[in-house]
């Protein structure tokens, strides 16, 4: 199974950094480790606390200390509030695995949600209470999900959100998160995590008065289901003999298929015999058009393309017109990204005529996978050939 | 009489090198030769990495490749092809 991890937040009105935390990594053997952190208060305090509690909680994971362990350490090393006798950052973890064993450490945070299709679950948690501070107690949930299973986490900025409202005197409540997750559910079946992530913070907005965040919000989901795949290839390939084996892997790769670059897109079609079609369009911004083949979902120019679209990704650029957009929304579309590069170079690209400096197609591959990883938690391949 | 076939090349290099204003130049030519002409775009002519050819931007009319393609150079050739024929 793969899990598909989403994550979205708003800053407290006026404040300009977010006082809530999320991080999340996925090792060599499938395992996904996620954390949600809120920090007391709010603005720049609350964030550098709830990324110490966040960051702090990843490492231990990622270094395979139990997570109820780590969460036990973190939990009595966290200093309490002086004034209001309550911990500096609240958290969720999660360890999840591809086999669907989930392992979950809650202290502070509003309770997640599970959610099977449009279903919710309960599950069993126990209590740990704290050495040194008995009030605070952690649960620790451990179970089992299955596919198209949803595990929603929030910050307390959903559930109270509107506090004090005519139509939610307490807030948004569980309740009013539970309803909201059932109907977006049954009406959208295959949302995507980062989607539904955007949806619920976006209703709890809409819920505070004025529509103005009255706290952080932040909302993270994990969505168990089957990996959709992509595979990009780009670059001509090193063994020249070897262009049919994957031109013919390309086009009959279980999944969406793209090609960035003018020269391997004609090995394509001159391996495969098919037509490639470039529209002349006079309007084109600042990079070369689409272009066209049967069996393939996208043709790009390569390199300038793709050094945009890793500039795209970088800025949480999503919604771009041109052909370094439509590259991002293919990527953004898949959760296993496989890249076959090929190692052959271009020496015109690097004439020192050339009024731009091309990057090596290499190195900006190596970025797009660190950056599709990192913040849009995807897995990415890379293959030389 | 079969149209003349324009080839536009859009690979890299000649993007870099100016076939972004290449591609404009594909509807003033069809403004001028109108169906005497056909205009389309190529992914990459594969010629820049060869020295065989001057230098980028390239376009290619009815087969004849052209280096350091404008405007003037590919209607001077196209005009040589009408007339010769």
């Amino acid at each position: 199974m793969f899990i598909d991890v989403g994550c979205y937040q708003l800053k407290k009105a006026k404040q300009n950094a977010y006082g809530d935390y999320f991080l999340s990594k996925r090792d060599a053997h499938g395992r996904t480790i996620a954390v949600l952190s809120d920090g007391l208060g709010s603005g720049i305090k609350a964030n550098i606390l709830s990324c110490m509690t966040a960051t702090m909680l990843v490492r231990f994971l990622e270094k395979e200390v139990p997570i109820k362990e780590a969460a036990e350490i973190i939990m009595n090393s966290l200093p309490v509030c002086q004034v209001r006798q309550i911990s500096y950052a609240t958290f969720s973890a999660v360890e999840a695995d591809e086999q669907g064993n989930i392992r979950i450490v809650e202290e502070g945070n509003p309770s997640f949600v599970w959610m099977h299709g449009d279903t919710p679950q309960k599950a069993d948690y126990t209590e740990i209470v704290s050495r040194s501070f008995p009030n605070r107690r952690m649960k620790v949930y451990q179970f089992q999900v299955e596919q198209g299973d949803r595990l929603i986490f929030c910050s307390d900025g959903v559930t109270q959100a509107g506090m004090g409202e005519k139509d939610y005197p307490l807030g948004f409540e569980r309740e009013g998160l539970l309803s909201f997750l059932q109907s977006t559910i049954a009406a959208e079946r295959d949302i995507s995590s980062s989607q539904l992530a955007r949806l619920v913070v976006d209703k709890a907005l809409f819920c505070e008065y004025q529509h103005k965040s009255q706290d952080d919000i932040s909302s993270a989901v994990l969505t168990f289901r089957q990996p959709r795949k992509a595979l990009v290839f780009t670059g001509p390939p090193y063994e020249k003999h070897k262009d049919r084996e994957y031109a013919w892997q390309l086009v009959t790769f279980a999944g969406k298929r793209a090609i960035c670059g003018g020269t391997t897109a004609n090995i394509v079609s001159r391996e495969l015999k098919r037509e490639i079609t470039t529209p002349v369009t006079t309007a084109m911004g600042a990079l070369p058009p689409l272009s066209y083949m049967e069996d393939v979902d996208l043709i790009t120019e390569g390199i300038l393309t793709l050094t945009k679209a890793q500039e795209y990704l970088e800025e949480g650029r999503l919604n771009e017109a041109d052909a370094a957009g439509s590259l991002v929304e293919f990527l953004l579309s898949s959760d296993i990204i496989e890249f076959m590069v090929g190692a052959m170079i271009n020496q015109a690209h690097y004439d020192p005529a050339l009024p731009i400096e091309i990057e090596i197609r290499r190195t900006v591959i190596k970025n797009i996978k660190r950056v599709l990883e990192e913040k849009y938690f995807k897995q990415v391949n890379i293959h030389y050939v | 009489m079969k149209p003349i076939k324009i080839e536009i090349c859009l690979g890299t290099t000649c993007f870099v090198m100016g076939g972004e204003t290449l591609q404009n130049m594909g509807d003033m030519l069809k403004k001028k030769y109108g169906a005497k002409i056909e205009v389309e775009a190529v992914r990459c002519l594969e010629v820049c990495s060869s020295d065989n050819f001057s230098k980028a931007p390239y376009a290619r009319v009815d087969g004849e490749v052209i280096g350091e393609a404008s405007l003037e150079k590919v209607q001077a050739v196209i005009e040589k092809k009408l007339n010769h024929e």
